[in-house]
């Protein structure tokens, strides 16, 4: 265990050590996968592709093609690079096939040369194969990969431009809040000014106060509002995706939404007062505990009112027919 | 006792309602499945239990009876007949095979944006029609929920429904199973309007999110703990005359959650779901939007559009839908 950590942390071809050089790096060639250091790789491949230096592998490596391992495990890494070199030539989708069984045998045929790859079973007779059916689809392959490179730019373009929006807003949130506090602070020193320094009654001075800052608040929430809608507005207009959104909106029906499906009757037979002359409900409606309990004399009009003129305007003999 | 029941059923008119299966038993009534005689109609009869009161019949049947027979709207059960055999009250009820707790629950099912928004959008419109009734429903949660075959949302049990009575009548504060239960009800408000039903529908939109109860709370006081931690605390700030409610307590003050905060909790939501859930949620019943403005507001109209009653999941078509579902995972 002890010997399997150490050769990993050591160049088999230099025998450099990580603990004494903390920085080296590993690299690997997808041809013979064998662990060889940076400067090593450096040394040996730069004047151009030279056999593996390990022993009894002598396979020509190029130094273009040394990459990083990725997976610890070096199966895993070599079954990836092999998924990719296969999905880049047989890249089919869906949509390529008339029905589904199509594509299933499609998906069960590329795993198996997959399969037959990794576990060495009929390699030569597979890559042949292979390299036939590139050959053979050379013109479709590449038009399959610009379809699928325009739809994923599109999509990449789509976030970016997302998280730019996103980042906009919490900036300019972030620095309207600031302003703010430095706001409420000035507006409390004047306040503390005031009431040291004027003769005028101090409550009337803190109701004076209260209403301008409310006032402040809720102008700063409308200014907050616009800004978005305007960033968002702005977003719409530049988005890559909006065609296709566009589209998936001509697919939708053509009947317009209903929230009540006609079900609500928008004529309205009185107009409610501001004050009513009861002074039952006038009493409750100075009880806090109604009033915490949501309860509000408007609603108990506006009830009184709806039922005096329900089902006006309702012919039940023209329903029933 | 059935059994006697169901001689006495036929004895006297000509039958028109087949009992053929017993499906459930509560405190207070026992459910059938069967049949409407003449059309093959498949119905459900519950059979109210007598005698567990002295003094008659028990209430919930009552106003189960009263507020049923008035409503009419395709997202209301429906209530087809009542009658008595041996001094049993029966109501006749439409058949409707599942409900939205057994779908929440049911994790084999994935719930698509627009069908959460189809299903909220029947809940509010049945709502929205015994609101506009003056009836309060006073029990919303997804176990009351129930599917219709064609997938419509039926809203079920009225059995703690009341009429917004007189301004000075009392109302009972101990009603809405406690998860779904408003904080003026848990405060003990006794005032209090159809901003309640509109508190557990927004619980049960979050609810719909999460595929998990938003607040469960493990008692009345842990309720009030568990509500606040995810809202907030009031104060008199944000909700004037709260602590002149009966059993206000403010135990422990916790902040409200920023809008970033919920974001993350509803990391699926869109901006306008989680706006209109938000005003659904307000702690403050004279805050909280009303069935009119929940409807009209603009997430109906933003896309995905609600999935058409007909397309949502279906708990009964499980078995064959995960069938197709296997058959077209791809290799």
């Amino acid at each position: 265990m002890i010997d399997d950590e150490r050769s990993r942390d050591m160049c088999p071809i230099c025998k450099t050590d990580r603990y004494l050089s903390p920085n080296m790096n590993f690299l690997i060639n997808p041809e013979c996968y064998h662990n060889i250091c940076e400067s090593c790789v450096d040394r040996i491949f730069s004047l151009g592709p030279a056999p593996c230096p390990y022993p009894k592998c002598g396979k020509i490596l190029r130094k273009n093609k040394f990459k990083k391992q990725v997976f610890d495990d070096l199966k895993i890494e070599k079954e990836v690079d092999l998924r990719r070199r296969i999905s880049a030539i047989y890249n089919k989708t869906e949509d390529d096939f008339d029905d589904l069984k199509e594509y299933n045998l499609y998906l069960e045929h590329v795993e198996t040369l997959v399969f037959n790859l990794i576990n060495g079973v009929d390699v030569e007779a597979t890559e042949q194969e292979i390299k036939k059916y590139e050959q053979d689809h050379k013109i479709d392959i590449l038009e399959i990969n610009m379809r699928e490179s325009q739809k994923t730019s599109d999509l990449e373009k789509y976030q970016e431009a997302m998280e730019r929006m996103k980042q906009e807003k919490l900036k300019i949130q972030h620095q309207m809040e600031l302003e703010d506090l430095e706001y409420q602070k000035q507006q409390k020193q004047s306040l503390l000014d005031r009431l040291s320094s004027s003769n005028i009654d101090s409550d009337e001075i803190i109701a004076q106060n209260n209403s301008r800052v409310n006032k402040r608040l809720s102008m700063r929430k409308q200014q907050l509002q616009q800004i978005t809608s305007q960033l968002e507005q702005q977003f719409e207009n530049t988005n890559p995706l909006a065609q296709h959104a566009k589209a998936l909106a001509a697919e939708m029906p053509k009947t317009p939404f209903t929230p009540f499906q006609g079900d609500r009757d928008l004529t309205s037979y009185y107009t409610l007062d501001n004050q009513y002359n009861e002074p039952h409900l006038a009493k409750l409606a100075k009880d806090k505990e109604y009033l915490g309990a949501g309860w509000r004399p408007e609603a108990v009009y506006e009830r009184a009112l709806d039922q005096a003129f329900m089902g006006l305007g309702c012919l039940v003999q023209r329903e029933k027919a | 006792m059935s059994s006697s029941v169901a001689t006495a059923l036929s004895a006297p008119v000509p039958q028109r309602y087949l009992k053929e299966k017993k499906v459930g038993e509560g405190t207070y009534a026992v459910v059938y499945l069967g049949k409407q005689v003449d059309t093959r109609r498949r119905i459900a009869i519950k059979e109210i239990k007598t005698g567990l009161f002295k003094d008659g019949l028990d209430m919930s049947a009552l106003r189960e009876v009263k507020y049923l027979q008035e409503l009419k709207h395709p997202n209301v059960i429906e209530l087809i007949d009542v009658f008595l055999s041996s001094n049993n009250l029966n109501l006749v009820l439409e058949f409707l095979p599942a409900d939205l707790e057994v779908l929440i629950k049911d994790t084999s099912i994935v719930f698509k944006s627009a069908d959460i928004k189809s299903w909220l959008l029947m809940t509010l419109r049945g709502i929205h029609h015994c609101h506009r009734n003056f009836i309060l429903h006073r029990d919303l949660k997804p176990n009351n929920l129930l599917i219709a075959p064609d997938g419509q949302l039926k809203i079920a049990d009225f059995g703690l429904a009341r009429s917004l009575g007189n301004a000075n009548e009392d109302l009972s504060a101990n009603v809405v199973t406690r998860w779904y239960r408003a904080p003026e009800l848990l405060f003990g408000a006794k005032h209090y309007t159809a901003a309640i039903d509109i508190w557990s529908i927004g619980i049960i939109f979050a609810e719909l999110m999460l595929r998990t109860p938003y607040l469960p709370g493990k008692d009345d006081l842990d309720q009030l703990d568990v509500t606040f931690r995810a809202l907030g605390t009031p104060t008199e700030q944000i909700w004037p005359n709260v602590s002149s409610l009966p059993v206000y307590n403010a135990l422990k003050v916790y902040a409200p959650p920023s809008k970033q905060e919920l974001r993350q909790r509803f990391s699926a939501a869109t901006e306008k779901a989680l706006d209109l859930m938000i005003s659904m949620t307000q702690l403050d019943p004279s805050r909280r939007c009303d069935l009119v403005k929940a409807l009209l507001h603009e997430y109906f109209i933003e896309l995905p559009l609600p999935t058409p009653p007909e397309e949502l999941p279906k708990k009964t078509e499980k078995k064959d839908k995960e069938e197709s579902e296997s058959k077209r995972r791809k290799i």
